[in-house]
């Protein structure tokens, strides 16, 4: 009976199946990318505007550097060395007070119309007018909403002079403001056009660009893709490849797979495990690049056990750098204890820069003096970085050898940053980058503290989020910054380094890399920590 | 979300004073509507609330970590979030009266704006998913239902288990290495190969329909390629589901005297099953049906991130992620319209086919 019923069915169930197999008909993949185009994958879900005064994040940041020049560029194999862009040259005043920029001529924006340094110095103002996070690039060496229009003056169409209120050394202010996305040169009469209550336009940049630059923003759909398009009348060599096209993928093993189906390029956001998969596979080929950015481990100075310089520096003794940096962080970043990054100026070499070592002896030596011989409990506050846990659980196991009890609490990192900006932590895992290969950039954050009270909210400042104030750190912090001699610089900052190893309020662990993982028919990929250019590129 | 349960009204038959039209219009409105806005008002006062007493600053992931506590007030400002709550509220539900859900932070766009762009994708594959998950559903259940306990029962069974179990992450996955990075039968992750991606006019937001529209059918090709994948994913959850019920709804109705009678009476086996015990499940199918559709519109957040797909489940839990409540609580609206909108859809269609509640 069972089998006769069926056999009616056959008809229908074939059919059914034949569905089924229609609607995996075999289509042609596409293989390969086009010859003039570089193709990415990358998670852009952070971008959300344009405006070189607003952006804040990473990947806007490399779109901005690859459509909107700055006046002057980090030299492409050596980050602290400043070459020149918008402008051609610079003098500097004897008192290294005034900077006068004397700008290529034959400057286009993409609406065709000439740029002019007139632009350039509305452009600057416009960031501090504007006060985003951004503006501090500018406040912080003097510049103000009541100054700023009579210290970047345009003096005619092609000369900039920037006039500072102390004697900073030429090469920071080059890194720091030249080659930043706060000297990028907007069109302004598009943008003034575009107004909308007196924002300069700042509405219009949510989705457009308007700047000079070798490339320029051609299409963008949110979360979707973006196209960049080589500018016709660009006023330097024009860029090899015609199109940068960049498509949204946040699944890191989706990456991987059009890496290798050859429908990407490159692939931004590997881990580091497809990373050592990949690596040294044939036609794919792992590129690498210290970027300024550090690991931290961060220690609340107002905890009554985290206070004493002694349990900081025993909890250094806890972290296995080397062990860690083979493993976890092979393709991630390298050890390193110092504030300032390799590759910024006046930084510690790799070797002097990390002089810890995993020594649960030497832990326990400085717990017993710090009156902590039997360990205590804490708290860690970590993100959802991926190696933020790996690493907290190493460390965790350590610490238990000495009697230290380490809870790890893990969350959002909006939630992390919340309550480390709150002080509200005991000890916490973040990272940090600076915006200048100069060993200023993170004594400015992670050592200076000028004003320890909470009401002061200096929020932007690691160093008072961890509540940690060394007047005499800070003295020498101001001393290096304003020494006109590069020789007696780089000295402070090598014994600051030193003793902030030891004393300072966060433990650093680790630089990190931006790494990716590319076809090897792209050649000449060029990058340093500071920038990404797009135009050097070739297939 | 909103209650799936339907009543048969009650006869009106002892009613004999006619009465005032307009009244009777006003009241069924009335009943209809009334409980669809106290239900959205409730979700979105539910929403913004619960987002508002997260422990999520979202200011400091607009700003990022460099920003200066001046900025942060300014911002803090902007956004209004130094106001009392009751006030952003208030705000916020003025704004919904005339359709402004407010910008979105991670995007800088109103959030109507981001929604009207993300909710084709994933209705297009919701469409398809479902289509998928019914068409073999349905006739997976009934099957299963007509050869209860055989190998056949015993197989759709087995892959339904797998359906319900496999997370759709994995399958997703697997599904890539296998017909895209191995076979090479399928397109890869995305909407559409990216060479053809600025070929596209937007007339629907459909990328089927659109390139059907104007003929482009090596672009249709395209777009059919990569979405039949994750359609196929989605709908395989779906024919889980579905299955499994009408299966179960089919097994009690075979066990009815009636078919036992219509057997005896001399009806073909297709016929009783089909015309018969089918049509007296089919309003519960469609309940099934319509569920299974409200959930994929929703967006499948992980099949969404696996496949590149930039729909809607992918936009709110970005958004959820970084705290972006005007983006969330205007997701969460949709969400609930969506399903009040099924439900009322599958209370008109019980009128039209079940002779009971006509």
């Amino acid at each position: 009976m069972m089998t006769n019923r069926f056999s009616k069915h056959k008809k229908a169930i074939a059919t059914a199946a034949a569905a089924a197999l229609l609607s995996s008909i075999a289509l042609p993949a596409q293989a390969a990318t086009p010859a003039s185009a570089l193709v990415m994958a990358w998670n852009i879900d952070a971008i959300s505007t344009f405006d070189p005064a607003q952006v804040g994040e990473v990947v806007t940041n490399e779109l901005l550097q690859n459509t909107c020049d700055s006046l002057v560029d980090f030299d492409p194999k050596n980050e602290s060395k400043v070459v020149p862009l918008l402008a051609k040259s610079w003098d500097v005043s004897e008192d290294r007070k005034q900077i006068t920029f004397h700008l290529n001529e034959g400057l286009k924006f993409p609406s065709g119309e000439t740029a002019t340094a007139k632009e350039l110095a509305w452009s600057m103002q416009r960031v501090v007018a504007l006060g985003y996070g951004n503006a501090a690039t500018l406040t912080e060496y003097g510049f103000n909403k009541d100054n700023v229009k009579d210290r970047i003056v345009a003096k005619d169409d092609n000369t900039l002079v920037l006039t500072l209120d102390n004697p900073y050394p030429t090469n920071l202010i080059l890194q720091a403001i030249g080659a930043n996305r706060v000297s990028a040169l907007l069109d302004q009469a598009t943008l003034t056009k575009n107004e909308v209550n007196g924002d300069f336009g700042n509405k219009y940049l949510a989705t457009n660009t308007a700047c000079v630059g070798p490339y320029k923003l051609a299409q963008w759909n949110a979360g979707e893709s973006i196209v960049l398009q080589a500018n016709e009348d660009y006023y330097g060599e024009a860029p090899k490849l015609k199109r940068v096209l960049i498509r949204h993928v946040a699944e890191p093993g989706t990456q991987r797979l059009l890496l290798q189906q050859g429908d990407v390029d490159i692939a931004r956001d590997l881990s580091p495990d497809d990373l050592a998969d990949l690596d040294g596979k044939p036609g794919l080929k792992v590129e690498r690049v210290l970027k300024p950015q550090l690991f931290f481990w961060t220690f609340n100075a107002l905890d009554p056990v985290f206070k004493d310089e002694k349990v900081r520096l025993a909890m250094r003794y806890l972290i296995d750098y080397n062990g860690l940096g083979q493993s976890v962080m092979k393709y991630l970043g390298v050890p390193r204890a110092s504030f300032a990054q390799l590759g910024a100026t006046g930084a510690l070499d790799a070797e002097e820069g990390q002089p810890f070592k995993l020594d649960i002896e030497k832990a326990k030596a400085l717990l017993t003096e710090a009156g902590y011989a039997n360990g205590f409990e804490a708290n860690v506050l970590i993100g959802t970085l991926p190696h933020s846990a790996p690493i907290a659980q190493s460390i965790q196991q350590n610490a238990s050898k000495v009697g230290v009890k380490l809870n790890l609490e893990r969350m959002a990192n909006a939630q992390l940053f919340a309550r480390i900006r709150g002080r509200e932590f005991q000890t916490g895992m973040l990272a940090w980058q600076t915006g200048v290969p100069d060993a200023h950039g993170n004594a400015s954050r992670l050592v200076y503290n000028p004003d320890n009270r909470p009401e002061a909210k200096l929020t932007q400042i690691p160093a008072w989020r961890s509540a940690y104030q060394n007047e005499e750190f800070n003295a020498r912090v101001k001393e290096a910054l304003l020494e006109g001699d590069p020789a007696k610089r780089n000295e402070i900052y090598s014994k600051l380094q030193k003793d902030v190893m030891e004393k300072g309020p966060m433990a650093i662990m680790f630089q990190m890399y931006n790494i990716l993982g590319m076809s090897d028919k792209v050649q000449n990929w060029t990058w340093n920590g500071f920038r990404v250019y797009y135009d050097l590129a070739s297939k | 979300m909103a209650d799936l349960t339907h009543s048969v009204p009650r006869s009106d038959a002892g009613n004999r004073t006619k009465p005032n039209p307009v009244l009777v219009v006003l009241s069924i409105l009335g009943k209809t509507l009334l409980p669809v806005f106290v239900t959205l008002f409730g979700l979105a006062a539910l929403t913004f609330f619960i987002g508002r007493m997260l422990p999520i600053d979202p200011v400091a992931s607009i700003l990022g970590d460099n920003a200066t506590q001046e900025a942060y007030e300014k911002m803090s400002a902007a956004l209004g979030m130094d106001k009392p709550l009751w006030y952003q509220f208030g705000v916020y539900v003025k704004g919904i009266l005339s359709f402004d859900f407010g910008d979105a932070l991670t995007t800088g766009k109103p959030v109507i704006d981001d929604i009207a762009r993300v909710f084709p994708a994933t209705i297009e594959l919701a469409t398809l998913s479902i289509i998928i998950g019914t068409g073999f559903g349905i006739p997976a259940g009934v099957l299963s239902a007509m050869y209860r306990n055989s190998w056949l029962d015993n197989a759709i069974r087995f892959t339904g288990l797998i359906g319900y179990s496999a997370p759709n992450f994995w399958l997703g996955l697997m599904g890539l290495v296998l017909f895209y990075a191995t076979l090479g039968w399928i397109g890869g992750p995305g909407r559409i190969d990216f060479i053809y991606e600025f070929d596209i006019e937007p007339i629907t937001g459909f990328y089927l329909i659109d390139t059907a529209i104007v003929g482009n059918w090596e672009v249709f090709r395209n777009v059919f390629g990569h979405i039949i994948l994750p359609a196929s994913i989605l709908g395989f959850g779906a024919l889980a589901y579905i299955s499994r019920m009408t299966r179960s709804f089919m097994i009690e109705q075979l066990s009815q005297e009636y078919i036992v009678t219509a057997r005896v009476k001399g009806l073909s086996w297709a016929r009783t099953v089909w015309i018969h015990a089918f049509r007296n499940v089919a309003v519960q199918v469609m309940t099934v049906v319509a569920l299974s559709y409200a959930f994929l519109l929703e967006g499948a957040v992980l099949t969404e991130t696996v496949f590149a797909w930039p729909g809607f489940g992918r936009y709110l839990t970005n958004a959820l992620l970084v705290g972006d409540m005007n983006a969330v609580v205007g997701c969460s609206l949709l969400v609930g319209v969506i399903f009040v909108t099924l439900n009322l859809i599958c209370d008109l269609l019980y009128r039209v086919f079940d002779p009971r509640t006509r």
